[in-house]
């Protein structure tokens, strides 16, 4: 592509009032509008393929341990026991989960689990919109089953942790193992 | 009687020089965050919004901040004149705030000097000592390139700076600043008739702080911070320190020499230091607000200049000062010289007046449509 610009003047060569046109862009940019977004008060909307923090589904899941198989560093950890029950009338043995944990803090999110999940639609999946997972101690970020399947109910970010104390707390209780 | 001179001479300055100091030093302060946010706005972001209202107590915290950080000295710094790197170019600046006069005098002037111009060059040229010897004492390759740059830079564009006063002090007649300021109201701002004068006192006053387009003593790409790479905390605070007041000052001249100062007046009709002076403290609160107005104005117009102009090269910046600016002063000290000689100087006040609105209409032009590039395959057949 050739581009042809205009003939220079012979002003601008010896004025050099390019210079103020310069000058009047970024002035003129000074009341335009800015992008910036401030985040703890605006928060945008991620897409719909965004792919945040998990969400596990309990009645979905049926306990086949092909995420944790799947899972490329093993944090995902499965415990299921065998149980008789009723179903339709007659007795039958299912699979039932006792222990669906994620270590989240060593997840590097590459959605193997999801990929690897046999159900239609998956009891394990990423695109949640969240991405507020920062935490101010690396214990809060291994999730039991109920946490991962109600991680909506999380509260959000609010403040500095001083503002809300609980977090903080509760993060301390993990780390000395709930003994003061 | 004694005490009467005391009271004069010592005393009175005195607080006089303590007022200048703690308003300079709240401005530069102030231009801390001024800068950020400024520069944040013309870049389509926020800048510093959240200490305080939209800010506002940045100028606060950061002060704190560098009081509180550690102050890390090389191993194999040169002790001692590491230390007097920052200091050095503290006490000139500081010594200039007696010189000038921030509005009417004798209210606002700490010491008249009736050499006061050639003081107040000869104290911020001294500048240039503390920035080389901070970089030497680093013992840092790096520092030490930054300090030579600026060393060559400051000496280099030091002459154009002195050469388009010349002009000014021509018309005038006077080293005074007072004197100079008076002249202007009676007739009419120095910018007019001196626009060239301006023009490469303006750029070489960039050149000489270490502004924009001319910050190669500190260019990032090349230098990491340049003359201040090993000093942190306070020390580093007290070259900014230097560098802001060094602004203000070089603020206050083009204010006082070019724009007339604390007066808004034009052939001795309107706000003139006399008609200030008649006009006691409420005069004198006018006279400093208009002085302020314009010195801000020209602190803005830096900031600008940085968010426009990209970093010269060393060799475009040395072609600058000696190809362009110290010809183009000679010339306007002749012909400055010229229209003196011939007792024409209202003449040169109408061509002033002629360029500046040329360059107004060229800004305002409509812009010329631009030639529209051709497509590849209209290239290919253009026959």
């Amino acid at each position: 592509m050739r581009v042809e610009h205009p003939k220079p003047r012979w002003t601008d060569r010896f004025l050099l009032l390019d210079l103020f046109e310069g000058l009047k862009t970024t002035f003129y940019e000074l009341f335009q509008p800015k992008v910036t977004v401030r985040y703890p008060e605006e928060r945008l909307e991620p897409a719909d393929r965004f792919r945040g923090m998990f969400k596990f589904s309990y009645d979905r899941c049926i306990a086949c341990k092909l995420c944790a198989q799947a899972c490329p560093i093993d944090i995902i950890y499965i415990d299921v026991h065998d149980e008789q029950r009723e179903v339709d009338g007659k007795m039958k043995k299912l699979k039932v989960l006792d222990r669906y944990d994620i270590d989240v803090k060593r997840c590097m999110f590459c959605a193997l689990c999801e990929e690897a999940c046999p159900t239609k639609p998956k009891s394990i999946w990423l695109t949640t919109k969240t991405y507020e997972l920062a935490s101010y101690d690396r214990n809060d970020l291994y999730f039991n089953m109920q946490e991962l399947e109600y991680w909506d109910e999380r509260p959000r970010y609010t403040g500095l942790p001083e503002e809300n104390a609980p977090t903080q707390l509760e993060g301390q209780k993990m780390l000395t193992g709930g003994h003061e | 009687m004694t005490q009467a001179l005391l009271m004069r001479y010592l005393l009175w300055p005195l607080v006089k020089f303590l007022g200048a100091f703690i308003v300079v030093q709240a401005i530069v302060a102030a231009m801390n965050w001024v800068e950020r946010r400024l520069l944040g706005l013309i870049q389509a972001r926020l800048g510093p919004n959240r200490v305080g209202w939209h800010g506002l107590l940045q100028i606060v915290a950061d002060p704190i901040k560098f009081l509180l950080k550690e102050d890390i000295v090389p191993s194999s710094s040169e002790k001692v004149a590491y230390f007097l790197g920052p200091m050095l170019p503290l006490i000139p600046t500081f010594m200039v705030y007696c010189l000038i006069p921030f509005g009417p005098p004798p209210m606002f002037i700490a010491a008249r000097v009736n050499v006061a111009l050639l003081l107040v060059l000869a104290l911020t040229s001294t500048g240039v000592y503390g920035i080389i010897l901070g970089g030497w004492a680093s013992n840092n390759k790096y520092s030490l390139m930054g300090g030579l740059r600026s060393a060559a830079q400051m000496v280099s564009y030091e002459v154009p700076f002195g050469l388009s006063i010349v002009g000014v002090l021509m018309i005038c007649g006077s080293l005074d600043l007072v004197r100079i300021v008076d002249y202007q109201a009676n007739n009419a701002w120095n910018l007019f008739p001196q626009i060239v004068a301006f023009f490469i006192f303006f750029v070489s006053m960039n050149a000489e702080n270490n502004r924009t387009p001319f910050d190669l003593p500190e260019a990032e790409s090349e230098l990491v911070a340049g003359y201040h790479t090993e000093y942190s905390a306070m020390k580093f605070a007290f070259f900014m320190l230097a560098e802001y007041s060094a602004m203000i000052v070089n603020s206050c001249l083009v204010t006082l020499l070019f724009l007339g100062g604390w007066t808004m007046a034009i052939d001795g009709k309107g706000l003139t230091t006399q008609q200030l002076v008649s006009m006691g403290v409420l005069g004198g609160i006018i006279g400093l607000a208009i002085f302020l107005t314009k010195m801000m104005f020209f602190m803005f117009v830096y900031i600008w200049f940085r968010a426009t102009f990209p970093r010269f090269r060393f060799d475009q910046l040395m072609d600058l000062g000696w190809k362009w600016m110290i010809p183009l002063a000679l010339g306007n000290i002749v012909v400055t010289g010229v229209f003196v000689l011939i007792g024409q100087e209202r003449l040169m006040y109408w061509i002033g007046l002629a360029t500046l609105g040329a360059i107004g209409f060229h800004i305002f032009r409509k812009p010329v449509p631009a030639v529209k590039a051709k497509t590849a395959h209209e290239v290919a057949h253009a026959s």
